[in-house]
C-alpha cells in the first residue's frame, strides 16, 4: 500500500516535470538582451544596396529610436561622448610621453 | 545435380546469415561497443553514416521551395538573433573558433561562420538553402542537431537560413549588431 503511494507520487512528479520540459516559448532560449554596439559603424564604407548594411542601419536606427524614447541619451550623443573620451585619452597619452 | 548444389548453397547462406545475425545480437548485448563521443568511428563507418545522411537530406529537401524574398534585410535581423541564441554555441560565430560544444560533440558540428568554400558541400546556392532549411526544421538523428520545427514556424526557420547565407561574410562587429535583440523582441513574427 505504502509502496503504491510512493510510486504514484514519484510518477506524478515525473509527469509534471516532463510536461514543463515540453512547453516551449521562444524566450526560453533567449540570451541576455544585448544592445547593438553601433558606435563603431562606418557609414562611409557601407554599400546601401547590401542587405547586411540595410539590416545594420535598421537595427541601429531602431536602437537609436528606443533610446530617444526612453528619454535618456541618444545614440549620437553616446557616440559623441565616446569620441570625446577617446580624444581625451589620446591627449592624456601624448602628455605622458 | 545442379538443383542439389543450389539447395546446399542456399542452406549454407541461410546458416551463415543466421550465424552473422546471432553474432550481431550478441555484440549488441555485450556492451563492448565504445559509445563515448570521444571515440571516433572507423573511417568506413563514418563514410557510410555521412553518405547515408547526405543522400537522405538531399532527397528529402528536394521539394522544399525557397521563398523569393530570402535575401530581404528584415530576415537577417530576425534570423540573426535566433541564430545567436539557438545555434552559435555549437556552430560558432565570427571571431570564435571553438566552444565546449564544438570540441565535444561527435560528429563535430560544422563551423557555419566559415566561408562556404571551406565546407565540403558543393551544392548550388538554392540547393544549399533547401538543405539548411530542412536540417534546421527536422534536425539530424544522433548528431546533437535538434529538430526546431516544434515551436518554430517555417517563416522563422527561413529567417535563420537567410542569416546563414551572409554569416561567413560578417565581421564580429557586424555580427554583434545584427544579432542584438531589442527590448521586448523575443523572436515573434
Amino acid at each position: 500500500m505504502k509502496n503504491t503511494m510512493i510510486r504514484s507520487i514519484t510518477l506524478s512528479a515525473a509527469v509534471l516535470l516532463t510536461a514543463t520540459a515540453f512547453a516551449h516559448d521562444p524566450s526560453e532560449h533567449m540570451k541576455k538582451n544585448e544592445k547593438p554596439q553601433c558606435a563603431g559603424m562606418d557609414h562611409s564604407k557601407m554599400d546601401m544596396n547590401d542587405p547586411v548594411a540595410q539590416a545594420m542601419m535598421k537595427r541601429c536606427s531602431m536602437a537609436d529610436h528606443d533610446m530617444k524614447k526612453e528619454g535618456g541619451h541618444d545614440m549620437h550623443s553616446n557616440m559623441q561622448n565616446q569620441k570625446t573620451m577617446e580624444m581625451k585619452a589620446a591627449d592624456h597619452d601624448e602628455h605622458q610621453h | 545435380m545442379s538443383s542439389i548444389s543450389a539447395k546446399t548453397c542456399l542452406k549454407r547462406v541461410a546458416i551463415l546469415s543466421g550465424f552473422v545475425l546471432l553474432v550481431g545480437v550478441a555484440f549488441l548485448y555485450s556492451g563492448l561497443y565504445p559509445m563515448g563521443a570521444d571515440t571516433p568511428h572507423f573511417r568506413a563507418t563514418y563514410w557510410a553514416l555521412e553518405t547515408l545522411r547526405e543522400q537522405s537530406v538531399a532527397r528529402a529537401a528536394a521539394d522544399v521551395v525557397v521563398p523569393e524574398n530570402i535575401n530581404a534585410s528584415d530576415r537577417l535581423l530576425a534570423g540573426g538573433a535566433d541564430y545567436n541564441d539557438m545555434c552559435s554555441g555549437c556552430h560558432l560565430k565570427p571571431g570564435k573558433t571553438s566552444s565546449d560544444f564544438s570540441l565535444g560533440l561527435y560528429p563535430a558540428p560544422p563551423n557555419l561562420a566559415l566561408s562556404h568554400d571551406e565546407h565540403p558541400h558543393s551544392d548550388s546556392e538554392e540547393a544549399a538553402d533547401k538543405r539548411r532549411f530542412w536540417i534546421i526544421k527536422h534536425g539530424i538523428k544522433a548528431s546533437g542537431m535538434p529538430a526546431w520545427a516544434p515551436g518554430h514556424d517555417d517563416e522563422r526557420i527561413w529567417n535563420m537560413v537567410a542569416f546563414l547565407k551572409v554569416l561567413p561574410s560578417l565581421t564580429p562587429e557586424q555580427y554583434q549588431i545584427l544579432t542584438a535583440r531589442e527590448a521586448g523582441d523575443i523572436g515573434h513574427h
